[in-house]
């Protein structure tokens, strides 16, 4: 036990006191040693003595009373110990000021300190410890030039002042010159090998700022030997070792700070650290704990800032988020700067982003970037933040930085490429192929999202092997696989039945009962519902049908799997199943708006208007926003209007406003809809409005060429009814040639009838002939198309034989042609006779009757013609032959041409020109007697027939009357959406949110038997007609041509008045060959 | 079980090739191949070279269908105009015309025994049956009206539905089935004139169907609707169904010794399928335009081991294959 003891003046005596028995009250003490006038440096060991003891009332009041003006007066001989009194208390407000937070406060400490440094100089201006404490208080002013110059002064005078060394070696320190402050910390060991171990500290820091961490190690641990309890080195020995980051280090460093924290638990740094290591091992409460504790121990802005930090993180964890904000803004308000310590700003930006504050949590992130620009996750952060609210330029821009900084941030290219996914498949796909090598490399699990994302957009960019491998990789292990290699499609029972679209699926039971696992894990049925997918795409039905079966078994919420069997059932023209499926998912969601479309559709084909249009309605009424509902409608309406089967003009133009309309609604909804700008294209077409409409198709038609999941026929057709329409026949062959083979695999035989139609137009016969022989091939049990061919090669005959000049060979096939012709004709009044096609069996006998006159005709035609070939031949041999003797006179003229004379020659020239005029006489006469035979025809029969022919003509005008009419009419593929599709796929992989617009494909217009016989019936003339009847029909315009197309009557009219003037000329030749 | 190609024949007629059949081999010559064109000519051809043996006309309009006699010496053409011409291999002499006004002849097969001419008889719902010693016409096969117009609703022309598009006769001879545009399978009894029953499973026209040369149950239908169906014809159950083609179905046919099916597309593929693994095993890409027919060349004649299939297609030529 340490006693001081007091001299009592005027006696050898003296009073002991005991140093931990220290009274209370200061102002006993003071007492004695004002009245003892006791040493002042009793009166320092006092004062030092409370503050070591913490009271710091009782060392001010002992200091102050000792540095009072009495004492300056009654000491006033006693320099040093009055200036050790003032710097005693200049050292104390400087330490104040340096912990002080608020600057006003900070600053009266500061001034305090320097009013005492500045009283002690004037008791001795060179007294090196005053010197000393003024240069410690500018290095808590943190003004280290000037320090740094005091200390100079000190050193000058005592350069081995080891205060004022080592207040230098500080101020280098702060000044970050490592160097130079561990040369004057080793100075100051040189001079005074016993320093306090805090110097050796000082030494190892500095080492360990030089990065000499084995000497800087060795430091700390000698001042740990010489003091095994501080605290700075064990912490500092503790962040070597936790920085070390290897486990054992790790737990060397721990175990240094837990010593730490037993030795002294109010190390706010131990603290720390410690709560850092728990909140990894994930013992939470512990770290609030530790936190608790450290922030009460500590005034240290920066530990304390990191210590709310560790709090606030441990909320973080446990979704506290609107705590762990509080507590990071804690930690921010700590700083002076954000430079000083980051993290907490990253955290209240993430806490902001998880309480969907995007505008904060991006001020934060952005205050982090400015600091770490290259921090990757940043970057991340803030592209997700853009993603939100929509910027996904920004947001786009981000990730791609965030890729370029670390091309090895898995995270950054799965959303960088998620990102791209609505704009460019294949940078999506590039962005989720580096990922999946990036895991690939590191041998990480690849999640099978992003397989799934992998194979999709392969999918969508066709390429189907590379998906079928992404989907397999996906979907790992399982049933699937033996369905998908095609190994298990027939299963069961019975040994092989296969899987049926509808059937309730008992083989899956059986499989099961045998013990086979169908393991469907939920998580997975999207990619089995792609694969199936794809394999539907692949045409591999089989394997789709028992892929959706099985998502089906196991899953039965899932619809959309219903909704593929029930399209792909509808593309087998099995109605039924699909009705039964489309049943099946509207039992369970009444409202399916996917579904309702379908049966709508499944209404139509089924001619039943009323209910599709009901149905269609129902999906207005359940998701007013449902634009395939809005198209479906406007469909309708365009149906209605050319349906042709009230011919009431007002309604068929109400019809065109109201589907005019409904497009434009689904193009508000959806300003990229395919389809609505082709129904509006349609629409305009319908009123004539050619220029524009075909302004409006070709666009589309440019839009869906872009798009490699739509497929949009429709328009190719209409486009090709333009060019029709416009007479522009060349470019409506191309266009209708390049749809069917681009679209149908030339199977489709309406479109081959278009094409015939416009050969036909085109007068092109032979042509118009061919197309409709393979629509028959392809559609036999069309009469119409029959029909058709038979009227074209009627007409090509009528055609030939009108022609004022025509061979033998084309009368011939002329001929061959009327008999083709009529035995057509003649097969389809069988026809008409058994079956009842809708052909009235009289017109069809009339153009038999036609046929076979024509026949007849054809053969005085041929008659004529071969005579006139005989004719001509002779005509050509008699010619060949005088050629002959010519040359042979020639040459017989030049062998003698030496002997002849020039007179001679002469002569025989004139000779010869007789001859020539004798030819010249005998052809004429065979011309006059030709032209005689024509004339001598006699009156008798020939009235009658002329009546005949009249009848005939007027039969044939009318028909061209008729025929003009529906001519132009263009038969508007609509467009009408189809089930989802492709897109579901997305859709079902999360990539994609409204899929319904793109992925609707047209479908047939309903069967319309009622009205084509009701067409037929109507028309009371012949062929054209009726054929043009028939091409207009299938596409539910009818006569209404006049209405719909005002320039397409024009077209007619001008085409009406060709030819009719051909036909009088025609009628003549007619006439001429009956007569004949 | 595999396809090599061995010629591509372009231009092999003036216009789309729709029909195409082996006559057998006789004892003076091997097995020759017979295809028709839209040209309106039936061409004969010799050999792996495919070398031009003859080209008949007299056809109007394009050629549907040709059928060979299995003695190899007769054939039969069929055109839209609906004449069945019945022909002598060699010597091109006609040896019958045939006409059923106003039904139309549509895909044609002798039985095997050669007794009979089955002619899909196009509109009137019925397979009309030629005796080939007298040429005339048996009672015509048809099809019952509640079985051909049944409830499939897509017809869009009355009656179209029942339109006969092929034959085929079971390898006994004692089944005939026929096929229409609305997918109905009819199988009748052959030898009693019997309607027995039809097949399901099609609702889009079967334009070829073929009988297993092993087993004369079993019968393979192919579609419009992309698929092959084999069935049991006796049990009327669907054994099997492939998938693949990418669009229709055109023409089927089964090799010699039962284990492989090859089919035509409009997909201008002829995929070759296993029936042990009932799977697609190849895909030949020789033509451009429509398949409307395969044929595997029958088995016979002199030094002949490996098969033959042929193919024929709108692009105008003929492609050969070994088959092995």
């Amino acid at each position: 036990m340490a006693f001081v003891y007091i001299p009592v003046q005027n006696s050898s005596e003296e009073v002991r006191v005991a140093l931990d028995q220290l009274p209370r009250d200061a102002t006993d003490i003071l007492d004695i040693l004002k009245a003892e006038q006791a040493p002042l440096n009793l009166w320092l060991t006092f004062a030092r003595e409370y503050f070591k003891q913490g009271k710091i009332n009782e060392f001010l009041l002992i200091l102050r009373e000792g540095s009072s003006p009495e004492i300056d007066e009654y000491y006033s001989d006693v320099k040093y110990d009055r200036i050790a009194i003032l710097n005693a208390l200049g050292a104390y407000y400087t330490n104040l000021g340096k912990v002080e937070q608020k600057q006003r406060e900070k600053d009266e400490h500061f001034i305090s300190a320097t009013q005492f440094y500045n009283r002690a100089s004037r008791i001795d201006q060179d007294e090196p410890t005053t010197w000393v404490g003024k240069g410690q208080l500018l290095l808590a002013k943190g003004d280290l030039d000037q320090s740094y110059e005091v200390f100079k002064i000190v050193l000058d005078g005592q350069p081995d002042n080891v205060p004022a060394v080592l207040g230098q070696a500080c101020v280098q320190f702060n000044r970050g010159r490592f160097q130079e402050a561990l040369n004057l910390y080793k100075r100051a060991l040189q001079v005074h090998p016993r320093c306090p171990a805090s110097v050796r500290l000082g030494l190892g820091l500095c080492r360990y700022r030089l990065g000499q961490m084995k000497k800087a190690r060795q430091a700390f641990e000698r001042v740990l030997k010489l003091d095994p309890e501080n605290v700075e080195a064990l912490v500092a020995l503790g962040v070597m070792n936790i920085n070390t980051n290897e486990p054992d280090g790790v737990r060397e460093g721990l175990e240094s700070m837990k010593a730490a924290y037993e030795i002294y638990p109010y190390c706010a740094m131990a603290l720390n650290h410690l709560a850092n290591h728990f909140f990894f091992t994930g013992q939470h409460y512990i770290v609030d704990q530790l936190m608790d504790a450290a922030l009460a121990a500590t005034d240290q802005s920066k530990i304390k800032a990191v210590s709310y930090y560790n709090l606030a993180r441990s909320y973080h964890t446990k979704s506290d988020y609107t705590n762990a904000a509080v507590y990071y803004r804690a930690s921010i308000s700590e700083l002076k700067d954000p430079r000083e310590f980051i993290l907490p700003y990253y955290g209240l930006g993430q806490v902001h982003l998880k309480l969907g504050d995007l505008r904060t949590s991006l001020s934060h992130f952005e205050k982090v970037l400015e600091i770490h620009p290259d921090n990757c996750e940043t970057v991340k952060a803030i592209g997700i933040i853009y993603l939100q609210q929509g910027r996904t330029d920004k947001a786009l821009e981000n990730f791609k930085k965030a890729t370029k900084q670390n091309p090895r941030d898995v995270d950054a290219w799965v959303e960088l490429g998620e990102l791209l996914v609505s704009t460019d498949f294949g940078q999506a796909l590039e962005a989720f192929k580096t990922a999946h090598a990036l895991l690939t490399k590191s041998e990480e699990p690849i999640p099978f999202g992003l397989l799934n994302n992998i194979g999709v957009l392969h999918f969508e960019r066709s390429e189907m092997e590379s998906a079928l491998q992404a989907y397999r990789d996906a979907l790992g292990e399982g049933i699937w696989v033996d369905f998908s290699e095609g190994r298990a499609l027939s299963l069961g029972r019975e040994g092989g039945l296969p899987i049926s679209i509808t059937a309730e699926n008992s083989q899956f039971e059986h499989l099961e009962e045998e013990g086979l696992s169908l393991e469907l894990p939920a998580e997975k049925v999207t990619v089995l519902f792609n694969l199936a997918r794809l394999h539907e795409q692949q045409h591999e039905t089989q394997k789709a049908v028992i892929l959706y079966q099985l998502i089906i078994h196991k899953h039965p919420q899932y619809v959309d799997a219903y909704m593929r069997l029930a399209a792909m059932a509808l593309a087998r023209n099995d109605l039924a199943s699909s009705q039964e499926l489309v049943s099946k998912v509207l039992k369970v969601m009444e409202t399916h708006a996917d579904a309702l479309s379908m049966r709508g559709s499944l209404e139509l084909k089924a001619d039943d208007w009323l209910k599709a249009k009901e149905t269609y309605k129902s999906i207005q009424n359940t998701d007013g926003k449902d634009s395939y509902a809005l198209l479906a409608l406007g469909n309708w309406n365009y149906y209605a209007a050319v349906r042709g089967e009230r011919k009431d003009p007002k309604l068929e133009a109400t019809h065109l406003e109201k589907a005019k309309e409904l497009y434009n609604k689904v193009l508000v909804q959806k300003p990229n809809n395919m389809y609505a700008a082709n129904g509006i294209g349609i629409v305009l077409a319908e009123k004539g409005i050619f220029d524009l409409s075909k302004e409006v198709f070709t666009q589309v038609q440019e839009a869906a060429a872009g798009n490699v999941t739509v497929e949009m026929p429709d328009v190719w057709i209409n486009l090709a009814h333009i060019y029709l329409a416009q007479g522009q026949f060349a470019l409506a062959i191309k266009m209708y040639q390049n749809c069917l083979r681009r679209f149908y695999y030339n199977t489709e035989s309406q479109v081959l009838l278009y094409l015939a139609r416009t050969h036909y137009e085109a007068e092109q016969w032979q042509d118009c002939k061919r197309a409709l022989l393979r629509a028959i091939h392809l559609a036999p049990s069309n009469y119409t198309l029959r029909f058709d061919a038979a009227i074209a090669m009627q007409k090509f005959s009528t055609a030939t034989l009108q022609k004022p000049k025509r061979t033998a060979d084309e009368v011939r096939q002329s001929v061959a042609e009327l008999k083709n012709a009529l035995r057509l004709f003649s097969q389809l009044s069988g026809v008409a006779a058994s079956h009842g096609h809708g052909f009235d069996e009289k017109k069809i006998d009339m153009h038999v009757e036609y046929c076979k006159h024509l026949l007849d005709a054809a053969k005085v035609h041929l008659e004529a013609a071969e005579r006139e070939e005989q004719q001509n031949r002779q005509k050509q041999e008699v010619a060949r032959q005088l050629h002959q003797a010519e040359e042979a006179r020639r040459k017989a003229e030049e062998e003698r041409k030496q002997q002849m004379e020039k007179r001679f020659r002469e002569e025989e020239a004139r000779r010869l020109q007789r001859e020539e005029e004798k030819l010249r006489h005998l052809m004429a006469g065979w011309n006059t007697k030709k032209g005689g035979g024509d004339n001598d025809d006699d009156d008798n029969g020939g009235e009658k027939k002329e009546k005949k022919e009249k009848k005939k003509r007027k039969k044939k005008e009318k028909k061209r009357e008729q025929s003009s009419e529906p001519e132009e009419e263009g038969n508007y593929r609509s467009p009408t959406p189809e089930e989802e599709d492709a897109q579901d796929a997305l859709a079902a992989a999360g990539l994609l949110e409204e899929s319904d617009e793109e992925d609707m494909r047209r479908e047939d217009p309903p069967p319309k038997k009622g009205r084509l016989r009701r067409a037929l019936s109507e028309s009371d003339d012949e062929d054209g007609s009726r054929r043009r009847r028939a091409v207009a029909d299938e596409h539910l315009a009818d006569s209404e041509a006049e209405m719909e197309y005002p320039k397409g009557l024009e077209d007619s009219d001008t085409e009406e008045q060709r030819p009719v003037s051909r036909r009088r000329g025609k009628k003549t030749r007619l006439s001429e060959s009956d007569e004949d | 079980m595999k396809i090599r190609s061995l010629k591509n024949l372009a231009n092999a007629h003036h216009d789309s090739i729709w029909a195409a059949t082996w006559a057998p081999a006789t004892a003076d010559r091997g097995a020759l191949l017979i295809t028709g064109s839209v040209d309106e000519s039936v061409k004969i051809w010799k050999g792996d070279e495919l070398e031009l043996e003859r080209t008949n006309t007299g056809h109007a309009l394009g050629v549907v269908s040709v059928a060979a006699h299995p003695s190899g010496s007769m054939a039969a053409s069929t055109s839209l105009d609906s004449f069945v011409r019945v022909f002598d291999v060699d010597t091109n002499a006609t040896i019958t015309t045939l006409e059923t006004s106003p039904s139309e002849a549509w895909l044609m097969q002798f039985d095997p025994k050669g007794d009979f001419l089955a002619v899909a008889g196009g509109g009137s719902g019925s397979v009309k049956l030629w005796n080939t010693n007298n040429w005339r016409i048996e009672t015509p096969l048809t099809i019952p009206n509640a079985e051909a117009n049944d409830v499939r609703p897509t017809e869009r022309h009355s009656g179209s539905g029942k339109f006969v598009l092929a034959v085929a006769w079971s390898n006994d001879g004692k089944r005939l089935a026929c096929s229409t545009m609305n997918g109905v399978v009819a199988i009748f009894d052959a030898v009693r004139g019997k309607f027995l029953h039809t097949l399901e499973g099609h609702s889009m026209p079967v334009r070829s169907m073929a009988f297993s040369p092993i087993d004369t149950r079993v019968l393979f239908t192919v579609s419009d609707d992309k698929h092959i169906h084999m069935y049991d014809v006796e049990s009327r159950s669907l054994i099997s169904a492939f998938s693949g083609h990418a669009s229709w179905v055109l023409s089927v046919d089964v090799s010699p010794d039962g284990s492989c099916l090859a089919t035509g597309s409009s997909d201008r593929t002829v995929r070759l399928w296993d029936l042990n693994m009932r799977a697609a095993v190849q895909t030949m890409s020789d033509h451009n335009d429509q398949v409307w027919s395969v044929a595997f060349r029958p088995p016979g004649g002199d030094g002949v081991r490996v098969g033959r299939l042929a193919s024929v297609s709108d692009d105008r030529s003929v492609s050969l294959y070994e088959y092995t």
